[in-house]
């Protein structure tokens, strides 16, 4: 695992256990889930700190299982998640602290927004439900939508409808399962402002993403889960520098392969390369250097460029390379 | 403590098209009323005919046909399209939202069941004037609703596919293995119901001949009702969301 260093807790933290300072919100001990002969989650610890963190990682790799297991949602198979120091299985008191957005699109269609948000306060149980939904509905800058029926809403609106149902009550921790699906640019940005500013005010939050960018732009502290393990977990900044700096694989097809092979090595910003059946297969660790040097030496060397193609750019080969890092 | 789930439950029953289904599907032994008020010969008793339907036709099928589809899908539904975490992640007990869940499947029940059977009742022996068996046999389907609703509410928290193993319920354990073995009768809500029906009217038994009881009806069904209610809270504080068999 790729254990980086990160900033004290006071932006947010998302620290390997027993580490010294105030007690985490949330502690996620050697928790592990498998369905059958299937391992979901594997042997996972972090604690977790008020701020933001971004959970990290490809489709599939036990995101949503590990975000399941710390609403109280899934009994881990080995292991613990406690939240406020309690354990969240079987123990419905925590949701009084805990706001939970899960990916699922589903509302319940026949209600409009406002009676939605409304329905979720009164099961809270405040004291003035009314007001809280106008709170958290004007939060998610809903309002003029309000009085519609929920199953005329977009993605992006019904996203935004489950996050004033999970904050109406303004818990302690927030965990979001993909909260930006669907948002489109502007409203992920007025998202994000607005997770931020309630992670200033001293909150959890933890939201899950398989795009980088998101996280970049959301998380400065990140959890990296891959095939449900913890590959790496720190500043995001730390994170993003293994990324850039690793090696990138890419095939071209030219006018003349050979001739171009001896023009890139003597430009030297490959470190290797495999001349095989009608293409150049390259690798460099210098992916900046590479993508501005590369057509330069085309074109001294007077050779046609007909094809470049990254072979290493999905984010599993990124995530698997953080894995082996 | 305001029941916001039971007027959330039933609000959704009532804007669904399997409601309207269901209340067409009922209105088959008011048909077949009008069509023996037709077509009935001179001798031929109405209140027979009424106990005939009762027990083929309505307690049969219509009211455990109608208690699968509102108890299934009252919380089955939600589970399975994901909104039930709206209930699940929130600081109430599960009993809570059991029993709301179950008493919501329950009037929806019991209201489609009342109209079948007061609206049959009244058709064949409003001349007669037995409004005592009319009233025995709605009070008998409303309690027999209590208990298959609980039933199928505690199946769909269960198991995903609670509408089938409650077809197998009703149209194998109920209507064959109960009349092949004896002691079947016992775990069979369609013969508490009836036990209660026939103790209640004060029939003969041309009419209504069933093979419980008053007292073991009542009690049976009383139990059926508060064990799958109570079993079905403790299912449901550890459901596992995706996890269900």
């Amino acid at each position: 695992m790729t254990s980086l260093p990160t900033p004290a807790a006071e932006a947010g933290a998302a620290t390997p256990p027993d580490r010294a300072g105030p007690p985490p919100t949330l502690e996620v001990r050697s928790v592990s889930h498998w369905y059958g002969n299937l391992v979901a989650v594997n042997d996972v610890s972090f604690e977790l700190q008020p701020g933001i963190t971004g959970l990290l990682g490809p489709n599939g790799a036990g995101k949503s299982t590990l975000l399941h297991m710390m609403a109280g949602f899934l009994k881990p198979s080995a292991g613990e998640v406690r939240i406020v120091g309690e354990s969240t299985w079987r123990n419905p008191d925590l949701y009084r602290h805990v706001g939970i957005v899960i990916e699922r699109e589903a509302v319940y269609a026949g209600l409009t927004g406002y009676e939605f948000v409304l329905f979720n306060a009164r099961l809270q149980g405040l004291p003035d439900p009314h007001e809280a939904t106008r709170r958290a509905i004007a939060l998610v800058d809903l309002a003029d939508a309000q009085d519609r029926k929920t199953s005329g809403y977009s993605k992006g609106m019904k996203q935004r409808i489950k996050i004033a149902s999970a904050i109406v009550h303004d818990p302690q921790v927030l965990l979001l399962d993909e909260p930006f699906n669907g948002a489109d640019p502007s409203i992920r940005l007025f998202l994000m402002d607005m997770l931020r500013t309630m992670a200033a005010e001293g909150r959890t939050i933890l939201f899950s993403s398989h795009i980088l960018e998101e996280v970049e732009h959301l998380g400065e502290n990140v959890l990296v889960v891959v095939a449900g393990r913890l590959a790496a977990s720190g500043d995001f900044r730390a994170i993003r520098r293994l990324m850039t700096q690793r090696p990138h694989t890419f095939s071209i097809r030219s006018s003349d392969n050979t001739e171009f092979a001896r023009a890139l090595l003597s430009a030297g910003i490959v470190d290797g390369l495999d001349l095989t059946d009608g293409a150049l297969i390259i690798r460099t660790s210098d992916f900046g250097r590479f993508t501005v040097e590369m057509p330069r030496a085309a074109q001294r060397a007077g050779i046609e460029l007909t094809e470049v193609d990254p072979l290493d750019e999905s984010l599993e080969s990124v995530f698997s390379y953080l894995v082996q890092a | 403590m305001s029941p916001y789930i039971l007027t959330l439950t039933l609000r959704q029953i009532a804007s669904q098209r399997r409601t309207f289904v269901m209340l067409l599907f009922a209105a088959v032994p008011l048909l077949l009323a009008v069509v023996f008020r037709i077509a009935a010969e001179d001798g031929e008793d109405p209140l027979t005919f009424l106990g005939e339907g009762m027990e083929g036709v309505i307690v049969a099928l219509i009211l455990p046909l109608t208690a699968l589809v509102f108890g299934t899908a009252a919380l089955g539904q939600e589970l399975e399209d994901g909104t039930a975490v709206y209930l699940l992640s929130k600081p109430i007990p599960r009993l809570r939202i059991v029993v709301e869940k179950a008493i919501a499947a329950w009037i929806a029940t019991s209201l489609v069941l009342i109209v079948s059977v007061v609206g049959t009742g009244l058709i064949l022996l409003i001349d007669d004037s037995e409004f005592r068996a009319i009233a025995a046999f709605a009070v008998a389907v409303t309690l027999g609703s209590l208990a298959y609703t609980t039933l199928f509410v505690c199946l769909s928290i269960m198991y995903n596919r609670a509408l089938i193993i409650g077809l197998v319920y009703v149209f194998v354990w109920e209507a064959i293995v109960t009349n092949l073995i004896d002691n079947a009768r016992y775990v069979s809500v369609r013969e508490f119901t009836l036990g209660i029906a026939e103790s209640l009217a004060d029939v003969p038994a041309a009419v209504l001949d069933a093979s419980l009881g008053a007292a073991a009806s009542f009690l049976l069904l009383a139990a059926v009702a508060a064990v799958t209610t109570l079993y079905a809270s403790y299912r449901l504080g550890s459901f596992q969301v995706g996890d269900q068999t």
